[in-house]
């Protein structure tokens, strides 16, 4: 069979090359517009410029980028840490303690994620601003802190867990803590990288709400930062085009390292 | 994998660590100088409390190189002049500024507010009109007799008067002299003309040159409002209401759009940047915009002294004048900014009084002002070697007297896309300009009714 030329052969791989060549161009285009000046970039160069170090001199000088980031690093990595915190023992909570009440609560939960974000903006605001909490950074974390979404994620990979073994443990005396650190967490570990993986995108990603509550520029994260680039008369395509690569490099370093973990996740943890 | 987990919550925690002193520290130093402050204040006296605390002006703007940079200028030169004052200049993206605007105004939150915001002119109405009484207003303040008469009316509601207007966006033919005199036009021949006389040049410079006059995004409404505005009519009347199919300038506009695509003298692009990228190419020869194309205009420093500036066309409509407008903003103070006073001083002192600013920032930045004294300044009479030497700013004061003044009303951008939706069906051929004027209409009154 090796070697033979069939006919549906060569459309799967003139479909598969197409669609690689759509999914990868605009990483092409973004990488050599890196390196080339604003002008270079609207009159369509796509060959790599001289102007790398200019733009990232740029980003790095006028618009402090270092300290853009590191808003950014730090309100995602601490809400990717205490979302998956509370969501985990949410789910927990609702999978292991079944009764009518908890069934409500978790169904009620669900309807929330029917509320679309504009309804809830402004009176998320006013909140806010009643507990001093304008620009802060504070505000971000403690917002995203809890995701309906993870939760119900959480719950479906948690229901396929066998609840003989956390009997066993109450019935040797661990406490529901000690369960859940020791035993039943670190068996999900799948779920866990993967709701991390979406925890960390939306996080990273977040716009609407970064917007309305940050005041300040030395508060503001990545996606601010590229939005007012991007929005100049006679935009610097250079400087944006390395902003979008400098702040998309962290997605793509913790999804190709966790990646094995995140298809797992998305499959479900336990292997019968 | 256990060491993949550990390493992963050790660099969560450290960067929480690291993120919450980072924090703390600064916060609790400048709390309790700040409680401090207040201590020795109390026991001090009422004007000198007042005279060591800076005040903050708050202001909210977009565009790195042009709103920023000039406000920053601004900025600098009144701080040099008052001790008191500091300056928080916030940069946003225009629409995230309108977003955040119309957020904390609906909130009612005084708090998220900026003492100065900067807003686009087509939108001024809409926020004026919309949050009564949120806007300061300054009809007393400013001597309006110094701005141009068409800025003034846009920020106008109930006769009176709102913003301090800023930069213009007054239109102009910018042209490839060395194209169109290869075709056989010089500047005389492009001085004052009509559209149509436009699409006469068009199709003779395509037949001798093979370039195209202008490169055409036909989904994209700014020519359509460049016509408009120069014959003094809008998509709304004085009073508000919908002027759309009985709109004798809007119905000529649509049919110059159909007849320059006929004609076949255009590049077509799709956005903004090929719009950009076929004169920065050297494709198009000439693009009509507002003042502030010349930024993008210029950035191709290759085709330096073979540019030109003349008056935009007008259309055949008997009020159409050769001046028109597109674009530009201006600043409003909020009413409930903590320093109004202050920040109306500022406002007065330099953007409403200081013609040497004007001419720094028309040299270093390209903003062409609607602060009428500003315009005799040496920046504007100077000539621009870009532009073969033609002095095009002073150019643009001299058209930018001749604008017709429009109240631009609450829904533009609305009326705009009601427009452009239909005008596709009219260049297609399968609606009457007529009926496309009656659909757009009723598409329009259903949106904002």
């Amino acid at each position: 069979m090796k070697g033979k030329i069939s006919i549906p052969r060569i459309f799967i791989y003139l479909f598969l090359i197409v669609a690689s060549f759509l999914s990868i161009f605009p990483f092409f285009w973004m990488t050599t517009g890196m390196t080339n000046s604003a002008v270079d970039i609207v009159r369509g160069k796509m060959t790599f410029g001289t102007m790398f170090f200019e733009n990232i001199r740029i980003l790095f000088s006028e618009y402090d980028m270092a300290l853009v980031l590191f808003n950014s690093i730090k309100v995602t990595g601490l809400t990717v840490v205490l979302c998956l915190l509370i969501c985990s023992m949410a789910a927990y909570g609702f999978v292991m303690y079944k009764s009518k009440i908890t069934q409500r609560l978790y169904a009620l939960t669900m309807l929330t994620m029917m509320i679309p974000f504009a309804a809830l903006m402004i009176p998320l605001f006013q909140i806010i601003v009643q507990f001093k909490l304008l620009n802060s950074h504070f505000a971000l974390i403690i917002t995203g802190a809890s995701s309906v979404f993870i939760i119900f994620f959480f719950r479906q990979s948690f229901v396929t867990y066998p609840f003989e073994i956390i009997q066993a443990a109450r019935v040797d005396g661990a406490g529901e803590f000690r369960i859940f650190f020791k035993i039943f967490a670190p068996s999900m570990k799948s779920t866990f990288f993967a709701a991390a993986i979406y925890a960390f995108m939306t996080s990273w990603n977040s716009y609407m709400w970064p917007l309305i509550v940050l005041q300040t520029n030395d508060k503001r994260t990545t996606t601010l930062l590229i939005s007012y680039l991007s929005s100049a008369y006679v935009p610097q395509y250079g400087v944006i085009m390395t902003a979008i690569v400098i702040s998309t490099l962290p997605i793509i370093i913790i999804f190709f390292a966790f990646q094995k973990q995140f298809v797992q996740g998305m499959l479900g943890s336990l292997k019968a | 994998m256990k060491k993949i987990l550990l390493v992963i919550s050790v660099i969560a925690l450290s960067i929480g660590l690291f993120a919450a002193c980072a924090k703390s520290t600064p916060d609790t130093a400048t709390n309790t100088s700040g409680n401090q402050q207040k201590d020795s204040q109390q026991k001090d006296t009422e004007d000198q409390s007042s005279s060591s605390e800076k005040q903050k002006i708050t202001v909210w703007a977009w565009d790195p190189n042009f709103n920023i940079a000039i406000m920053n200028e601004a900025a600098s030169i009144y701080e040099a002049a008052h001790d008191n004052v500091e300056f928080e200049i916030v940069e946003m993206a225009k629409a995230d500024v309108e977003q955040k605007l119309h957020t904390t105004l609906a909130s009612k939150m005084t708090e998220g507010l900026p003492d100065i915001v900067l807003i686009e002119d087509y939108n001024s109405q809409k926020y004026l009109q919309s949050y009564p009484g949120s806007f300061a207003d300054l009809t007393d303040k400013l001597n309006y007799n110094d701005f141009a008469p068409y800025k003034v009316e846009l920020m106008t509601v109930d006769s009176k008067i709102y913003g301090i207007p800023f930069d213009s966006g007054v239109t102009g033919f910018f042209y490839r002299s060395d194209i169109l005199a290869e075709a056989g036009y010089g500047a005389e021949d492009l001085n004052n003309i009509t559209w149509d006389r436009l699409i006469e040049i068009g199709k003779d410079v395509k037949a001798k040159t093979g370039k195209a006059i202008i490169s055409f995004d036909k989904s994209d409404g700014g020519l359509m409002r460049i016509m408009l505005n120069s014959s003094g009519l809008w998509y709304f009347d004085a009073e508000g209401n919908i002027t759309v199919s009985n709109n004798e300038a809007l119905k000529e506009a649509m049919e110059t759009y159909k007849k320059i695509l006929d004609a076949d003298i255009i590049i077509p692009t799709a956005g903004w940047n090929e719009w950009v990228g076929a004169f920065n190419n050297g494709d198009a020869a000439s693009v009509i915009s507002g003042c502030w194309i010349t930024g993008s205009v210029k950035a191709a420093t290759d085709q330096s002294g073979k540019w030109a500036a003349a008056p935009v066309p007008r259309l055949n409509y008997t009020e159409s004048k050769n001046a028109s407008n597109l674009g530009g903003s201006s600043w409003y103070i909020l009413d409930a900014a903590q320093n109004k006073d202050l920040a109306i001083d500022f406002m007065n002192e330099v953007f409403g009084g200081n013609v040497d600013f004007y001419q720094t920032i028309l040299t270093n930045n390209g903003a062409v002002a609607s602060y009428l004294p500003a315009i005799k300044g040496s920046a504007y009479s100077a000539a621009d070697e870009f532009f073969g030497g033609q002095a095009v700013f002073a150019d643009m004061g001299k058209w930018m007297n001749e604008i017709p003044s429009i109240n631009y009303g609450l829904y533009t951008y609305e009326a705009d896309s009601a427009i452009m939706a239909n005008l596709e069906d009219y260049l297609s051929g399968s609606k009457t300009v007529e009926d496309a004027l009656k659909d757009a209409e009723a598409q329009l009154k259903s949106q904002i009714q």
